[in-house]
């Protein structure tokens, strides 16, 4: 019991009860052994000492450490990166171009609607609508 | 209203150095709230051990979510949440455990066996009458009559009305009394505890 309790008069705190807070005593752990609020707070303190200094690491870091961890995993993967693209340009080139027209009728099956309407097909309006449409 | 009761720095001040890693900082919020923590625990779980862990790890669950908590200024009752649950799932996960051991080093320092016999079983009695009231009152009655807590302050940081802790200190006092009077030698050996 480390408050006082001489302000609960001025207050509307009903006050301590003399007897009931001297027989609750025997439940604190310093009334048996006086060293065991500061080992509790040590044994708390041991164990936020890691968080604490994560927390500290993070409120120093400066813009330059920052841009520093970043470029670390950053310039890796861009380089990866590059030299994936590299490869596939490369192998693209190796490939003869296309045509527009050929890209357009590339693995379509069958025939396509302006070989269809072409002046060598006889011109059968019927034909034409049921295959087109 | 400030919540600051305390002598040196606010807790909404600590917080904000503590969340930045401020070792004086966290450390002076432990020493703020250790015994109020281990108060509220022990009114939930009702045994040293149990109380002991659920306080202790209550510190370090509030120092990693410190960012969760909005109002630094109610750091108190924040964490008296955060040690309510936290005693609650213990008690959850230990309820098969029934051994209820004073702290190792306290068994060696009680001058007699006689004293020891007798603080023991005060001890023993008094849990038993706390464990009898509704949770909400044991926890007013050991923050106001063993932390020294004024109805203010209980108030707000259990979150209840001024007049509501005022009722349950009245109704606990006089349920606790009622109970320790009623055991025989209770009255004498309280006394003679002194």
């Amino acid at each position: 019991m480390n408050r006082d309790w001489n302000d609960s008069v001025e207050t509307d705190d009903l006050g301590r009860d003399r007897d009931l807070a001297e027989a609750l005593f025997h439940l604190d752990p310093a009334s048996q052994d006086p060293k065991y609020w500061p080992r509790f707070r040590t044994w708390v303190m041991n164990g936020a000492t890691l968080e604490l200094a994560r927390r500290r690491m993070i409120t120093q870091m400066t813009v330059g450490d920052v841009v520093h961890s970043w470029a670390r995993a950053l310039v890796p993967t861009a380089l990866l990166a590059a030299v994936l693209a590299g490869i596939l340009l490369w192998r693209v080139g190796s490939v003869p171009p296309m045509t527009v027209e050929e890209l357009l009728i590339s693995e379509i099956q069958g025939e396509t609607i302006p070989m269809m309407a072409s002046p060598a097909r006889s011109f059968e309006a019927v034909t034409f609508a049921s295959e087109a449409f | 209203m400030s919540l600051n009761t305390f002598e040196g720095p606010t807790d909404g001040e600590l917080v904000r150095r503590a969340r930045k890693g401020e070792e004086l900082a966290f450390c002076k919020l432990v020493e703020r709230y250790q015994r109020p923590a281990y108060a509220v625990a022990l009114s939930v779980t009702g045994r040293h051990e149990d109380a002991q862990d659920a306080a202790q790890e209550s510190f370090l669950v509030a120092l990693a979510r410190l960012e969760e908590c909005r109002s630094p200024e109610r750091f108190g009752g924040w964490l008296m949440t955060i040690v309510r649950n936290r005693s609650k799932n213990l008690v959850r996960r230990e309820s098969l455990r029934a051994t209820d051991e004073v702290p190792p080093a306290t068994r060696s320092r009680v001058p007699t066996p006689d004293r020891i016999a007798e603080t023991r079983e005060l001890r023993g009695l008094l849990k038993k009458a706390l464990m009898d009231l509704p949770e909400v009152q044991r926890q007013i009655v050991l923050l106001h009559d063993l932390e020294g807590w004024k109805h203010r302050e209980i108030a707000d940081r259990l979150d209840l009305p001024c007049g509501t802790v005022r009722s349950h200190l009245h109704f606990a006092r006089k349920a606790l009394k009622h109970a320790l009077e009623h055991v025989p030698g209770v009255p004498e050996m309280m006394r003679a505890a002194r």
